[in-house]
């Protein structure tokens, strides 16, 4: 067992709409893991993130964070508006208030350096003048990722992160995010439909399909080759 | 014959016409920064739907009056019109219009039930009707020295208001979700938000008629958020805009002896045309602002 103490906590956690989507969910995340929270689509994976970040209520059990932890969300591309006109700098600003900061005039200046930071580690730099309507996927989800790292999380929680994206931006992200977890022992936990480098990457896995009520949650290799997984994805990783 | 339509003539008389070309302005810059979460939030009919359903608020005002001899003071206009424009922003407050699409069919329900509820109470209160089209729609040809007054103290308000949360009204208007993650209140700066753009609607509305108010709150921020970087940059300029719109159509109407509120109106629509040819015009990159 990880020394690091637990930064989440889910005790018989059971999430859905009207009736649960699947049986009773437990797991324990820490610093420096980076957990893949996989299934198809409809399994369950966004009404999940979204009661562990506190924007739905559960429908039974406990979710148990540390005092004072810092959660970043980064959701679903579709969630937001990029018609909204914003350099990648101004979106990435955006990032620095928590509860009332709003109200503190030269805030987002005293944050000079970690907005600066947030740039450097998600090698976005260089497009900080550029208008963010205008980058490709990958240039786009880095910056995403830019904005959420910009308060300096214990927890970032990313929501399908990769999708339409192609491989090589997928690979890019998924290095951004195990650079978060080694170098700044960040936790990560992510919602993924693709498969094929979660072995890679992932440290932890929630597997959920809601058509066959199952939650399983547990250290990647474990899961990954669990017969339930097998079953289901037995031909997805090869 | 002297001709008294020209631009001097105009500042000679300024004395007579300083009231209402400054509350265009004023409502121009008002509306000019509000209309940018107008114009992003894709909320164009905010405004049409609130004077409709003020409207129908106020002719309900004089129905209670005339018909069930109530005290006065549940029966006011006025009371009438904020009651029934609260009512019309309570579903976006309440976050059932969240979605774009939602909050656009909603705007029209509210609308159309304002517009046809106004003229079938109308048919009830047929003395009073010239009464409800006063107290509800203004005339920016004419506007009282205590009617500007009120949009100054309102305009000043708000816009320092807005000065001061616009960090935390952009983050709730385009990013919710992760705003919410972050703890910032979003429900109250979304409440507070829609609030401020019903008042300042409804205001304006009251003080200059519904056109120029709709005019000012959809037109200098489509121009504002063309050119401009980044919102906050965009509010900046859908003010100063907003303003000149403002002033500048009503110095128009005076020459071109046009109608006050329709000569602001295509003023607005005519920056709006200028800006979109600029923005399509084959410009260095280093000549264009707003984009990158």
């Amino acid at each position: 067992m990880s020394a690091e103490p637990v930064i989440l906590g889910l005790h018989r956690l059971e999430v859905g709409y009207g009736e649960a989507l699947w049986p009773a969910l437990d797991a324990e995340l820490r610093r420096g893991e980076l957990w893949a929270l996989v299934g198809r689509n409809g399994s369950g994976k966004s009404t999940l993130l979204r009661s562990l970040l506190g924007i739905q209520s559960p429908m039974a059990g406990r979710i148990q964070r540390a005092p004072g932890i810092r959660v970043a969300y980064v959701p679903q591309r579709g969630d937001y508006d990029l018609s909204v006109p914003a350099r990648v700098l101004d979106f990435v600003r955006g990032g620095v208030d928590r509860g009332w900061s709003f109200l503190q005039p030269g805030l987002v200046r005293r944050h000079r350096a970690a907005v600066q930071a947030a740039l450097q580690i998600t090698d976005t730099e260089a497009l900080a003048h550029r208008q963010v309507a205008n980058l490709s996927e990958g240039q786009k989800q880095r910056v995403l990722v830019a904005k959420a790292l910009v308060s300096e999380p214990d927890l970032l929680v990313l929501d399908e992160p990769t999708s339409a994206m192609d491989v090589v931006a997928e690979r890019g992200v998924f290095d951004l995010l195990a650079r978060l977890r080694t170098e700044r022992r960040m936790a990560v936990l992510m919602a993924s439909h693709q498969l094929r480098l979660v072995p890679e990457f992932a440290t932890h896995t929630i597997l959920l399909d809601a058509d066959s009520g199952l939650a399983l949650a547990g250290e990647a290799p474990a899961v990954l080759s669990s017969e339930a997984f097998l079953a289901r994805w037995g031909t997805a990783l090869t | 014959m002297e001709d008294t339509t020209t631009l001097s003539a105009f500042f000679d008389g300024w004395e007579l016409f300083r009231t209402a070309a400054l509350s265009g302005a004023v409502a121009g810059a008002l509306l000019g920064v509000l209309g940018v979460y107008v114009v992003l939030r894709r909320l164009v009919f905010l405004t049409a739907a609130v004077s409709q359903t003020a409207g129908l608020g106020v002719s309900l005002a004089f129905y209670a009056q005339i018909h069930f001899a109530l005290p006065a003071t549940l029966t006011d206009p006025l009371l009438g019109a904020a009651l029934l424009t609260a009512i019309t922003v309570a579903p976006m407050i309440l976050g059932k219009g969240g979605h774009a699409r939602r909050t656009d069919s909603l705007l029209g329900f509210a609308y159309l039930v304002g517009a046809a509820g106004a003229l079938a109470v109308g048919t009830r209160i047929v003395q009073e009707s010239h009464d409800v089209q006063t107290l509800l729609f203004g005339s920016a040809v004419a506007v009282l020295p205590e009617d500007f007054h009120t949009l100054l103290i309102l305009g000043g308000l708000l816009l320092a208001l807005h000065a001061w949360w616009w960090r935390g009204f952009s983050a709730a208007s385009f990013d919710p979700a992760g705003a919410r993650v972050r703890g910032l209140p979003v429900r109250l700066l979304d409440a507070t938000l829609f609030l401020t753009l019903a008042l300042a609607i409804s205001v304006c509305t009251r003080v200059l008629g519904a056109l120029p108010a709709f005019a000012f709150s959809v037109l200098p921020a489509l121009a504002a958020v063309r050119l401009t970087p980044n919102v906050g940059w965009g509010l900046v300029l859908g003010g100063a805009l907003g303003a000149a719109v403002g002033f500048s159509g009503y110095v128009l109407a005076f020459v071109a002896e046009l109608p006050v509120g329709a000569s602001q109106a295509l003023v607005g629509a005519a920056l709006v045309f200028l800006v979109e040819a600029l923005m399509r015009a084959p410009l260095p990159r280093s000549l264009r602002w707003g984009t990158g």
